[in-house]
């Protein structure tokens, strides 16, 4: 592979330098999540758990971890035990392929966006796989919808990260955060600020979050896909859906804003900062709306989204040809 | 104790999350409940969240008269919960049917049915002597 950085041996140590990080942002991030959330609405959020709350979620995954684990009569038990662990392992998998450390991410190549994007998909895959192999009306009802809700939104969002990949004219993340650095030109702000609109709209539907949280409308469904799902494997889906807004916040904040490029601090700590502004513009999504219906959300996808955004790589097009 | 069995009696009374079933109540404890968990209350600064499955919540919020026809429905959920799991009867209806007692169709309270960790006696109680259910409920935890 063209990107790896030096010998198999500093790829483990680093691998595992990121799963570590990735656990402690991925916390880190339903925290500070949820404390915006809360904000603004007028309340505290989570507050006596460690320093203002910050412990919350490690509260909630080690209980979660401790309780007991029911596998529901009907269900398929080896697809149902498999699911939660392998809806965790892919976001993670994605993460490798976005800078974080230094401006290189552990492993690239041209066309690593390509393949965040597949892995991506095969995770909505495995959410329908979760949702059929527990057996229970709710799970299913769910389940198609969130691969109904995946299906549509994983388009427009394909198309709004294709724009700055035209604009570095490459396929890799790595050389297009690198690109942000060495040869930005103005004349790209427009056609990336409708791109990032349209990549922030449709990672809140990716992410299953209001007003997107049509798949596990509670007031309806239960808990959608997730409702059968009990003490380990919930405690993982948890930690899969923390992991998956980092690596929305990640992939938004290197194909945007750079990423870990930037002057004077550490990448790690540019890196650090802009995830962390991503994830307070999705906070603040999430307080302002409500929960769209399904014909509304297929309409948003289909007749507003994905129009724009194919006008938009058309605009961007043009543009590059013209300057 | 160990320490991972500290860490996990920690985490436990960190983080109740909680789920609400309403058996047949003329709905003055259901609002109460409501309006517990509004932003004026804010449960979730001690970490209570309210969750639609039972097979995520750790404390059985129950309100309302438990009937004849309701009480293996109560069971159901009840079963349906993950160990450990905790009962909280809200309402003079759930503790001993209140002003429905001796009804033909209504059974002496919630703990007829499924065993009952706190009640909250109130017709309807408000929602500080709920939280304050909750916190008892977190006290005894704590002892354990
Ligand atoms: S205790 Fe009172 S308010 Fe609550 S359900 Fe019974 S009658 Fe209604």
């Amino acid at each position: 592979m063209a990107g790896l950085v030096g010998s198999a041996y500093t790829v483990a140590v680093y691998g595992l330098a990121l799963i570590v990080v990735v656990g402690i942002l991925s916390l880190f991030f339903e925290w500070f999540d949820r404390k915006a959330f809360a904000r603004l609405q007028n309340r505290y959020g989570p507050l006596h758990t460690g320093p203002s709350g910050l412990l919350q979620p490690l509260a909630d995954f080690i209980k979660l971890l401790s309780k007991e684990d029911i596998t529901p009569e009907a269900a398929d038990k080896l697809l149902f035990a498999l699911s939660p662990v392998v809806i965790c392992t892919i976001p993670l998998l994605t993460l490798f392929f976005i800078p974080v450390f230094s401006k290189e991410a552990i492993v690239f190549f041209e066309g690593d966006l390509i393949f965040a994007l597949f892995l991506a998909t095969l995770l909505y895959l495995f959410v329908f796989i979760a949702a059929w192999s527990s057996t229970n009306p709710f799970s299913i009802v769910g389940g198609v919808r969130a691969a109904l809700q995946l299906m549509s939104y994983e388009i427009p969002l394909a198309l709004a990260l294709i724009v700055p990949a035209m604009f570095a004219k490459s396929l890799s993340i790595t050389t297009i955060a690198k690109w942000f650095e060495t040869s930005f030109q103005p004349y790209a702000l427009v056609p990336l600020a409708l791109a990032f609109f349209i990549a922030v709209v449709c990672a809140q539907a990716e992410l299953e979050r209001v007003p997107f949280d049509i798949p596990e409308a509670e007031s309806e469904i239960v808990a959608g896909w997730q409702t059968e799902f009990s003490g380990r494997k919930l405690a993982l889906l948890r930690l899969a859906s923390d992991i998956e807004l980092v690596l929305m916040a990640a992939l938004i904040a290197t194909l945007f804003f750079g990423g870990a490029a930037g002057p004077w601090l550490p990448p790690f700590a540019w890196f650090l900062i802009k995830t962390t502004i991503v994830v307070f513009v999705f906070a603040n999504i999430r307080a302002l709306f409500a929960r769209f219906r399904i014909d509304q959300l297929l309409r948003g996808a289909w007749g507003i989204l994905l129009p724009l955004s194919m006008l938009n790589v058309f605009v961007a097009y043009v543009l590059m040809q013209m300057m | 104790m160990g320490l991972r069995n500290r860490l996990i009696k920690w985490a436990r009374i960190k983080s109740p999350w909680i789920i609400h079933f309403d058996c047949s109540s003329c709905n003055g404890c259901d609002i109460e409940i409501v309006a517990a968990l509004t932003p004026r209350y804010d449960v979730e600064r001690f970490g209570i969240l309210l969750r639609g499955s039972p097979r995520h919540a750790d404390i059985l919020v129950v309100s309302g008269s438990v009937s004849h026809q309701v009480a293996p429905r109560l069971r159901r959920i009840y079963e349906q919960m993950p160990e450990p799991k905790f009962v909280m009867a809200v309402g003079a209806c759930a503790c001993g049917a209140g002003v429905f007692r001796d009804c033909y169709n209504v059974l002496e309270g919630v703990d007829k049915v499924i065993p009952v960790d706190v009640y909250v006696p109130g017709c309807p109680p408000k929602p500080e002597a709920i939280i304050q259910g909750v916190v008892e409920l977190i006290e005894k935890l704590k002892a354990a």
